[in-house]
């Protein structure tokens, strides 16, 4: 465990001081955000839904997907970066020292959460502000639903960056392994963001919470018991 | 004189699928609600099946390559993936064919549809990482892990896409409770067809794993012989 805190500390730091990947994630995010926003109609989003209105229902569910796309599109470009910041044999002397890969996996598993939550941070009010969305339709709600969505990405970008870094189309083989891989939590965030838009509730769409830390479970097994093998030279 | 068993499931592969062919396009009856569409049913319902054993003997190669780290392992799972794939594209492009005339639309964002092409990118995505990865060894481990999530990850695709939409039909031959819904002809001939994809696969398998096997023992050889010889080798160094 505290070889795990060690671990996030030491990635954590690094990014405080070089400060190399979150401005790059924020901003790329941002520009995202702008371009997305575009198509959402005016004052879709502004107030709770009346009624049966579906325009309005639609354009919240489409905000959703909206959403959590950038989240995605924002990790893969965070993973790429601190991806290229370990390049320089970081592995390698990991390696060397006396410590379970499953334990490294979890230390940069938790760096990965750290960075999105970030992110997020920026994203999410933006996106709202762009979007004419009032917060209260989303907090407290969304905590829960980022907390899952960003462990399973997290988790899924933790054990594939090291693999796809020593390809030469590094940065195109990283989206390619990482989407499909983790369509259930990005699907399950969108669903439970849409409905949070919709009427400030989860509603039905409660049953994604199930669906998504089952995801989270089966892919930090998973990347715990198959890391030693991504980052072995 | 010994036969090759290779051979022999290429010429079972070949019988059986004239005989097949010719069930198919002749001995079956028509749809009375779907006419001749339906026959293409025939290909795409084997194809979905032997791609979904495809890539589970992917998952079966990898995590026995990891355990053992024989490269034998990996030349199944290698093989099978890109069988794999293309009984997995057999299977949607039949499928969209079926569909036009059908649902009046090549694609719908359906659950099945949706879980297939995800299936496909993941293991496309597998394909690609093997051909770009620069280190044999290395590429294999990798790969066997991107095998192993792969295949860990499709029920839950198919859940989430399942709460998503839905319009694929319902399953009509293996129903545990109720029994196939097809007339016996049907079945023996989606029977047939199954044999046939099933002997394909084996041949794609058996050549690949031949052909991959053969191209790291030249890598071998070629490394043997800088080393045998490092005057050859070595001489602009």
């Amino acid at each position: 465990m505290k070889r795990i805190w060690t671990l996030a500390r030491n990635d954590l730091l690094c990014e405080a001081r070089a400060k190399q990947i979150a401005p790059v994630m924020v901003v790329f995010a941002l520009s995202l955000v702008f371009l997305l926003t575009w198509a959402l109609p005016p004052g879709a989003i502004r107030a709770p839904v009346p009624g049966p209105l579906a325009g309005a229902v639609g354009a919240r569910e489409i905000a959703g997907i909206l959403m959590w796309t950038v989240v995605f599109f924002a990790a893969v470009a965070g993973f790429n970066r601190s991806a290229a910041a370990d390049r320089e044999d970081t592995y390698e002397g990991l390696l060397l020292a006396p410590v379970d890969p499953a334990a490294l996996f979890a230390g940069k598993l938790t760096g990965n959460f750290a960075f999105i939550t970030a992110a997020e941070i920026a994203i999410f009010p933006i996106f709202m502000l762009f979007a004419g969305a009032s917060p209260g339709l989303l907090f407290p709600g969304l905590l829960p639903v980022a907390f899952l969505g960003n462990l399973g990405l997290a988790a899924v970008g933790t054990l594939f960056t090291p693999a796809s870094q020593h390809t030469p189309a590094r940065s195109m083989i990283l989206p390619l392994l990482t989407f499909p891989l983790s369509l259930p939590i990005i699907l399950g965030s969108a669903r439970l963001t849409s409905s949070l838009l919709i009427d400030g509730t989860y509603g039905t769409e409660a049953r994604w919470f199930i669906l998504m830390s089952v995801f989270d479970i089966v892919f930090i097994t998973i990347g715990a018991a198959t890391f030693e093998f991504v980052i072995q030279e | 004189m010994t036969r090759d068993p290779l051979d022999v499931t290429q010429t079972l592969l070949f019988l059986s699928m004239v005989a097949g062919l010719i069930a198919v396009f002749f001995l079956v009856p028509t749809e009375a609600f779907q006419g001749v569409a339906q026959r293409i049913f025939y290909v795409h319902v084997p194809a979905a099946w032997i791609a979904y054993l495809a890539f589970a003997i992917v998952l079966v190669g990898s995590v026995a390559y990891l355990r053992t780290l024989d490269s034998r392992w990996d030349f199944v799972a290698y093989a099978s993936a890109r069988a794999g794939v293309v009984f997995t594209v057999i299977n949607l492009i039949t499928g969209m064919l079926w569909g036009r005339p059908i649902w009046g639309t090549y694609w719908v964002w359906d659950p099945r549809l949706t879980l297939t092409l995800v299936l496909l990118i993941i293991y496309l995505g597998y394909l690609a990482f093997r051909a770009n990865a620069p280190d044999e060894t290395r590429g294999a481990k990798v790969a066997a892990v991107i095998g192993i999530a792969g295949f860990a990850v499709v029920p839950l695709v198919h859940f989430s896409v399942d709460w998503w939409r839905g319009q694929h039909p319902a399953r009509t031959v293996i129903r545990p409770e109720a029994g196939p819904a097809l007339p016996a002809s049907m079945l023996a001939t989606v029977g047939l067809m199954t044999v046939v994809f099933a002997l394909a696969y084996l041949v794609f398998l058996a050549l690949g794993v031949r052909l991959l096997r053969a191209e790291s023992e030249i890598e071998r050889l070629e490394s043997l012989s800088v080393d045998s010889f490092p005057l050859a080798g070595g001489g602009q160094g």
